[in-house]
């Protein structure tokens, strides 16, 4: 079925073409399918979790283009021609990152359901502002619910791997 | 501890399960699949209260990729009704699904299976289903009316406990004291709203006639006992797994919606995943009971207090499985730290037309401490004391303990003047007081709250009995199973899965200090299994309970592997066993240390070379342990019983900052002092009271779960139910004394509810500190910006 200028209906497939993680990512989508949910049930990429489904709680937070996005919010068929970070890419093929690290030297979670989009925020906020005051921190983790550590410790790993300024950029 | 101890216990060992869980590599429910799964959605209540009139799937039924289709009929006709853990009066038969009647607003009334979500939700909208509304009852003080709207019928009533338990002579106090301070609080309903929201997948094995479950419930011993009645099968037949659980807090328990799966994944042949959305936990799942409470509070002059008399109503929503849980909890802590000689509770258990309650961190606690510790504050306010102050003069002390309160609860350690002081100490109040005068002469609203709470750890059930009038279940106990492999290293599973309290660490430091051998040699079983772990009805990821039961099921299984593991030294060596010792992963000779076993040496004797075995010692090494805590004892004659069984405790000092145009709250500065006794990882402790204590500030100022009169939920998402995020709260600092519990194995104590106990009473506290120049009593939560506005607005008019 082509859509043409009209709008594709829910159940509609499009093709698309995006890279995830580096890899070159190319298949027929159901229109409606969340970005979310692409990534868990079709790549088996399940470090990025779903907690509202409605862009509140930042679990599902992932790269796009270098930005932070909610990956519940985002139609996989959006994604045409992006480049798709998540916590998979986010994570060596051995160890773990220095921000990684950081948190679990911090024990910044306890869960861990909500630390992969903690991650992923974090990571874009190294990357514009290498050397965040607490404030900045907060700030810029607003948008990622946490409902186990109040905070404390996850704010002191992202201020760690700041004050280490071992965390390597994201690649513009 | 073992004498070969090396000192894992007590040590911040950063956690063996972050390393996975920061790169994504959890495995939670919904990262779980099986060959050919479904999945399902629930139809739910659109009303409050209506009669099915009546159902009709027949076009959800035949849509493609459909497999199968349950209706509330068909579910009552093919399972039993749920067992209730509190079987009350109120023991009218309730089903999976809705199959006469609705009862509040997103109960399930029908469930599909089909081969992807979508198609299972589209199909939802093809199940016709024709409601006759039936007016409906949302306050809790209505509901107890002889006129009100009944959730059912056959009863006669919506209240299903009403009592009045006396200790000490109130009535003679209350007439005798110098002064009564009387007042009214409320309380709203809330939650803590795990991250990972509830879910399950079954499926059943036609050709056992068995059925098999992964379920993030947190209480897989219990709920392991309803399916299997409710399904009518041997609990030999029901297998329940748990695999990492996304945070819990008493929410992740409804056996509904496991039978709704089980029942469709026999329908369908196929196995049937079911996640919860976020609009249904926060609809449907589990709120914190709502409620009323009116408190005399009885005082001599001087600010003793002498007889404390609550009146206790408790909004259950429709909850038949565990109602009165609530109140009996609070009966328990009912006299907080405090010396109170006379104490009588009287409560009601209310159904409404609302969410069903159930377990929220700290049950019923965080209000109790909230009416008490308001209590004392406006005490000390119609006195002139200070609040502190007034807390230090009515304090169990520690030369009290242990202290046994009126209703019979027993304080087993720790030092509550010393915990306050040092709280206040940390805070600087003297110099916080000063800044305060000084900034309300500028025209700022700086306000100070204290509020001390005791913590509880382990519910004994039988306090039950209060209400049922028989015992069923009682005690608090938990399973474990240490295991030499036959390669030297350690597995351990125990009865209770974590769902975020790090239990692969901490068990594993425990086991090494018993072994002689580093936590990096002792493998922590992942969640549960019910097929492989050791457990009992008892088992499960509640109440606090893991210092107080499985930590003495992982000492005692440890302790008897150790012992057997120095028989067989000693047996092989020719040496008497008070000359080994266990420690750097070898049996070794004291005094000689190059004369040693490794622990593969002694497991290969214990699996392979068993003729090496002392005589009449059986092979293997692995042991299974139950703990029962030594507190645990029947309601006595008076009708005192220990309801929960070990005691910690805590400071809570805040300060906060009101927008006199705005009315905006912000939290400046927060320090909690707290005992839990020996912390075993205070990297895990200090984490607990963080989040713990947020959750407390979240219920304050943030979080209600509010019904209109129809009874429709007006807060199901994030947008309206508001959560405490990184920008809204300060830094908790904590600090800690160390009052070793005489009573469990290690001398630790509960952490689990910590600051969700005092939290909210600590912040109410600052913000009437803030106000009181205006005659401000905060008498409910959560204390919203527009209630501080209006509040000033009064004030200054």
């Amino acid at each position: 079925m082509t859509s043409g200028a009209t709008a594709p209906t829910p159940a509609e497939r499009l093709r698309v073409r995006f890279t995830v993680n580096d890899r070159p990512v190319e298949h027929e989508i159901e229109a409606r399918r969340s970005l979310a949910d692409f990534l868990r049930d079709d790549l088996a990429l399940t470090g990025t979790h779903v907690g509202c489904e409605h862009g509140v709680c930042g679990a599902c937070t992932v790269l796009v283009d270098g930005r932070s996005a909610r990956s519940c919010l985002l139609l996989a068929v959006q994604l045409d021609g992006a480049r798709v970070t998540t916590i998979e890419g986010l994570t060596p093929a051995a160890g773990l990152s220095p921000l990684q690290e950081a948190f679990r030297t911090c024990h910044a979670m306890q869960c861990g359901f909500c630390t992969p989009g903690m991650i992923v925020a974090s990571t874009e906020l190294l990357a514009t502002t290498p050397a965040p005051d607490e404030a900045a921190i907060r700030d810029a983790l607003a948008g990622n619910l946490c409902m186990c550590t109040g905070y404390v410790n996850i704010v002191r790993a992202v201020a760690q791997a700041a004050a280490r300024r071992a965390d390597a950029p994201v690649r513009p | 501890m073992s004498e070969g101890g090396a000192g894992w216990v007590g040590a911040p060992l950063p956690l063996k399960e972050d390393a996975r869980l920061v790169a994504g590599r959890g495995r939670f429910l919904d990262d779980l699949g099986r060959a050919h799964l479904l999945h399902a959605a629930m139809l739910r209540s659109p009303h409050a209260h209506a009669r099915i009139v009546r159902v009709n799937a027949s076009a959800a039924a035949a849509m493609p990729g459909v497999l199968a289709v349950l209706t509330g009929a068909e579910a009552a006709a093919r399972s039993g009704p749920i067992r209730p853990l509190i079987p009350t009066t109120a023991s009218v038969p309730d089903h999976c699904l809705a199959a006469d009647r609705v009862r509040y607003v997103g109960e399930p009334v029908a469930a599909v299976a089909a081969t992807d979500r979508a198609t299972a939700e589209d199909a939802l909208e093809r199940i016709r289903v024709e409601y006759e509304p039936l007016p409906a009852v949302v306050d809790p003080e209505a509901a107890m009316r002889a006129d009100a709207p009944l959730l059912y019928p056959a009863l006669g009533t919506n209240v299903v406990w009403h009592d009045a338990l006396t200790y000490g002579d109130v009535d003679g106090a209350l007439a005798r004291a110098d002064g009564v301070l009387r007042e009214r609080f409320a309380i709203q309903r809330y939650a803590s709203t795990p991250l990972e929201t509830f879910g399950a997948i079954a499926e059943y094995d036609a050709g056992t006639d068995a059925y098999e479950f992964w379920t993030n419930d947190q209480r897989p011993g219990l709920t392991i006992s309803i399916l299997a009645a409710s399904l009518g099968v041997p609990q030999s037949r029901v297998r329940l797994h748990c695999p990492d659980i996304g945070g819990a807090f008493g929410n992740k328990r409804r056996p509904a919606y496991l039978l709704i799966c089980a029942l469709l994944s026999r329908a369908a042949g196929r196995p049937v995943k079911w996640v919860e959305d976020r609009i249904e936990n926060l609809t449907a799942l589990m709120h914190a009971c709502n409620g009323v409470m009116e408190v005399e509070l009885a005082y001599r002059a001087d600010g003793t207090l002498l007889a404390l008399s609550v009146r206790d109503v408790a909004d259950e929503g429709k909850n038949l499985l565990t109602p009165t849980q609530h109140n009996l909890i609070k009966l328990g802590n009912i006299a907080n730290g405090y010396r109170i000689p006379a104490v009588r509770y009287e409560a009601w258990s209310v159904l409404t037309n609302k969410c069903p309650s159930g377990a929220n961190r700290g049950i019923g606690k965080p209000f109790m401490c909230f009416a008490i510790e308001r209590a004392m504050t406006l005490l000390a306010r119609r006195l002139g004391v200070d609040p502190a102050e007034l807390r230090l003069r009515n304090y169990v002390t520690a030369d009290q303990m242990p202290y046994t309160t009126p209703p019979g609860a027993e304080y087993d350690s720790g030092d509550y003047p010393a915990t306050l002081r040092k709280a206040l100490e940390r805070f600087d109040y003297a110099g916080w007081r000063a800044e305060q005068a000084r900034a309300r002469a500028a025209g700022r609203l700086l306000g100070i709250g204290i509020a001390t709470s005791v913590e509880p750890a382990g519910t004994n059930l039988a306090s039950y009995e209060l209400v049922t009038g028989r015992r069923a279940a009682s005690g608090s106990a938990e399973a474990a199973m240490v295991r030499v492999e036959p390669d030297g290293q350690v597995r351990v599973s125990l009865g209770d899965p974590s769902s975020g309290q790090g239990y692969e660490t901490v068990v594993a430091q425990i086991v090494a200090d018993e072994l002689g051998v580093t936590p990096t040699e002792v493998t922590v079983a992942r969640g549960f299994d019910s097929s492989t772990t050791p457990w009992l009805y008892l088992s499960g990821n509640y109440s606090n309970k893991f210092s107080v039961t499985d930590v003495g099921a992982v000492v005692g299984a440890a302790a008897r592997v150790r012992a057997k593991l120095l028989r067989i030294a000693a047996h092989r060596l020719e040496i008497d066993v008070a000359d080994l010792e266990l420690r750097d992963g070898a049996a070794v000779v004291r005094g000689a240390p190059d004369r040693r076993l490794a622990l593969a040496e002694l497991a290969r004797t214990a699996y392979a070379d068993v003729l090496g075995l002392p005589p009449g010692e059986d092979p293997g090494l692995e042991v299974h342990h139950i703990h029962q805590n030594p507190l645990a004892r029947p309601v006595d004659a008076d009708r005192r019983v220990r309801s929960q069984l070990v005691f910690a405790n805590a400071a809570h000092c805040c300060l906060v900052e009101i927008d006199p145009r705005t009315g905006q709250i912000a939290l400046r500065k927060y320090v909690v002092v707290h005992d839990c006794g020996r912390e075993l990882n205070p990297l895990i402790v200090e984490g607990m009271v963080h989040g713990s204590t947020v959750h407390g500030i979240g219920a304050a100022l943030l979080e209600e779960f509010r019904y209109d009169e129809a009874g429709q939920l007006l807060t199901s998402t994030f947008m309206d139910y508001l959560k405490p995020t990184a920008a809204d709260v300060p830094t908790i600092e904590v600090d800690r004394l160390e009052h070793p519990s005489p009573v469990t194995p290690l001398g630790a104590k509960g952490v689990g509810e910590g600051g969700s106990i005092p939290g909210p009473a600590a912040v109410a506290n600052a913000v009437e500190d803030a106000l009181a120049h205006l005659g401000v009593v905060v008498r409910s939560l959560p204390i919203t910006p527009e209630q501080v506005w209006r509040w000033l607005r009064a004030g200054s008019g």
